[in-house]
């Protein structure tokens, strides 16, 4: 693709494109849910303990899947045994050690950093106990559920190089490429901006941190706007969740430089309002669908437990919320 | 215990003999009372909470108590030769951080291409440093071992961030394999790793004259000083060995993880927590290194009984709160009279 192609591929192309792609995702997730919901009736856990690993609760997308899946449990007759790990990821392996001495009828891991708790589910798996996933690719799980990522990097990003009009400098939060929806969505941003040679990412990277990931990102992105002080110098910023774009949200808007535009995942209230705020610098926010993601993930086991074969991935569908749509989509999530 | 046993027979500190003993039955209350909690809990937990009084499980708590009482029976030696004052007391703060810094080090080597002898080595040796840093910091600069190790610490932090970019650096080989499997029966190989380490670090701390000398010049110093005692090397080896543990934990934490992550630091608080609980699991409530491995196992076993309980994990940083407050103030107590 020549530069001139490029160049000529305008906005309203882009936000095109964006819409057919939007469009086909969210007919898959209408799909997906209602098989869902077919799939509901006569499903149960009656008789059957099944363990909830959480990574962390601090962060809404978690706690809404976490709590989420400790009802649905509960709703279908189930007794459930749920842990958090408060983010430490020894106490993490220390639970799913004990859980595997539980012996449940299943295992449900929310997300975690893959070469830490594969080869833990792997002992699970070898102990006869069903491991599923949420948000974790991993070999040893039966079924991984979780928010169509490429989606939402391939969407994020075509909403971000359209806002800036297809060049310009971007600043990337690449912090936790470990964890793989993490990876996917990075990998999306590189893939679409691949093809506008006028979009650079700012190097080096920087490196989003938990905990403190508000304060950190405040700090980080006001070191970088005195670095670039020229208005114009830096178009956007991305973030793979949407915490890190809280704090830089707030450092723009602190450094009056709001004619920077930020982008992240997850939906967060606070973020989406943010986005709502027609003079926030917050750009996009794609919005998962946590609770939702909780309880299918949970009527997976059912399902697995009944003797039904699970695909190898569940995808909830979400939702691209930008300055225009946010209202509906804040009605939608239930949180408006 | 030996070390209790010969310091109760030395006469210039016996005193006033009444006060002395009424001391010395309070703390024998204490230490059996604990001792007493200890079980009963054991107990409780293995009447109502399912699959708790398997050899499997008790295995596991072995196992998951391993890298932090490691670390913890770094902290006593530093707290038995540095004496028991909360301030100007010994203290090694930068231990959480030390193994973060030897486990990046080690997975880093091993990302490296290097095997595991070499990074073995890397994670030692990056322990010994920072362990001969503390001392320099306090022996030579005569810094108070808080101040000074709170300064280390925050160095060891950092390096480890440059080192690894905030991110997890997996690892994987086949010693590491090695040390997080289990065996026949279940146990897992770092349930052996705590109980022979231990053994070793005991034996050395609580049955040889090193040991005995690191007692008397954290107790009493000025009596160990006129005694010729080398004070300074005594205190320096002291944070040289606790250094030591903090890179035998780092393999430890490498193996556990599969690499090396992010949140060493978290680790600081249970680990200071475990060493200063232990010290009511001795007959004079001082530091030692049995009673931190109980005080470990203590710990372990209340987060492993309350899971299999199915209770939420959030109230067990508040029961370790209460726990610590009524031990602290109850040998401080007790302390007082003593004088």
């Amino acid at each position: 693709m020549s530069e001139s192609t490029v160049s000529g591929l305008g906005r309203r192309e882009i936000l095109k494109l964006a819409a057919v792609a939007g469009a086909t995702f969210a007919g898959a997730g209408v799909l997906a849910s209602a098989s869902a919901n077919a799939a509901e009736d006569g499903l149960s856990l009656k008789g059957k303990r099944v363990a909830i690993s959480a990574t962390g609760t601090d962060h809404y997308f978690d706690l809404q899947v976490y709590n989420a899946q400790i009802e649905e449990v509960k709703r279908l007759g189930g007794e459930p045994i749920a842990v958090d790990a408060g983010r430490n990821d020894g106490k993490l392996i220390a639970q799913l050690q004990t859980l595997v001495a539980q012996k449940p009828d299943a295992i449900v891991q929310i997300l975690g950093t893959l070469s830490v708790i594969d080869p833990w589910l792997k002992k699970a798996r070898d102990a006869g106990i069903p491991v599923l996933t949420v948000d974790v690719g991993s070999t040893n799980s039966l079924n991984n559920t979780t928010s169509d990522n490429w989606g939402i990097g391939k969407d994020l990003a075509l909403q971000l190089v359209s806002d800036i009009g297809g060049e310009g400098n971007i600043v990337v939060f690449n912090g936790f490429y470990g964890v793989t929806p993490c990876a996917i969505r990075y990998d999306q941003l590189v893939n679409v901006i691949k093809y506008f040679p006028k979009v650079k990412i700012i190097q080096p990277e920087l490196r989003d941190v938990i905990p403190n990931t508000v304060q950190d990102a405040f700090t980080q992105i006001t070191a970088i706007l005195n670095k670039y002080p020229e208005k114009g110098s830096i178009k956007a910023v991305w973030s793979a969740w949407d915490i890190p774009q809280l704090g830089a949200t707030q450092a723009i808007a602190a450094a009056g430089r709001n004619e920077i535009r930020t982008y992240g995942v997850d939906g967060s209230p606070e973020v989406l309002q943010l986005v709502a705020d027609p003079k926030s610098p917050a750009g996009a926010d794609a919005a998962q669908q946590p609770a939702e993601i909780g309880r299918v993930a949970i009527r997976n086991v059912a399902k697995l437990l009944a003797g039904q074969t699970l695909p190898r991935e569940t995808y909830v569908p979400a939702l691209l919320a930008n300055k225009e749509n946010v209202g509906e989509i804040t009605k939608k999530l239930g949180i408006g | 215990m030996s070390a209790d046993i010969q310091f109760g027979s030395l006469p210039a500190i016996t005193g006033d003999d009444a006060p002395r003993s009424k001391g010395n039955l309070a703390a024998a209350a204490l230490r059996f009372g604990s001792l007493l909690a200890f079980a009963s809990i054991l107990v409780i937990f293995s009447l109502t909470a399912p699959y708790f009084f398997t050899i499997g499980n008790i295995g596991n708590v072995l196992g998951q108590s391993a890298i932090a009482g490691v670390l913890a029976i770094g902290l006593t030696i530093v707290l038995i030769a540095g004496g028991s004052n909360v301030v100007t007391g010994g203290i090694d703060l930068s231990l959480a951080a030390n193994m973060g810094l030897s486990a990046a080090v080690y997975a880093s080597l091993i990302q490296f291409g290097y095997g595991d002898a070499t990074a073995a080595v890397g994670a030692i040796l990056t322990g010994l440093a920072i362990g001969a840093v503390n001392a320099a910091a306090v022996v030579l600069a005569g810094i108070v071992p808080l101040l000074a190790t709170l300064a280390v610490m925050n160095i060891v932090a950092g390096l480890e961030l440059v080192l690894t970019q905030n991110t997890v650096v997996p690892a994987s080989t086949d010693l590491l394999t090695a040390i997080s499997t289990s065996d026949g029966f279940g146990i897992p190989v770092l349930a052996y790793i705590l109980i022979g380490f231990t053994a070793i670090v005991a034996a050395i701390v609580q049955y040889t004259p090193i040991g005995l000398r690191l007692y008397a010049v954290g107790e009493f110093p000025d009596a160990a000083r006129a005694a010729g005692l080398p004070l300074k090397r005594l205190v320096a080896g002291a944070f040289v060995a606790s250094g030591l543990c903090g890179g035998i934990a780092g393999i430890l934490s490498v193996s556990y993880l599969s690499g090396s992550t992010t949140g060493s630091g978290e680790m600081l608080l249970p680990v200071v927590v475990t060493a200063l609980l232990g010290a009511v699991f001795s007959g004079r409530l001082v530091p030692t290194i049995t009673g931190t491995l109980i005080s470990a196992l203590f710990v372990g076993f209340l987060v492993n009984g309350f899971q299999l309980l199915n209770l939420p994990s959030t109230l067990v940083s508040g029961v370790q709160g209460v726990l610590i407050l009524i031990v602290v103030s109850a040998t401080t107590l007790l302390r007082k009279r003593e004088i």
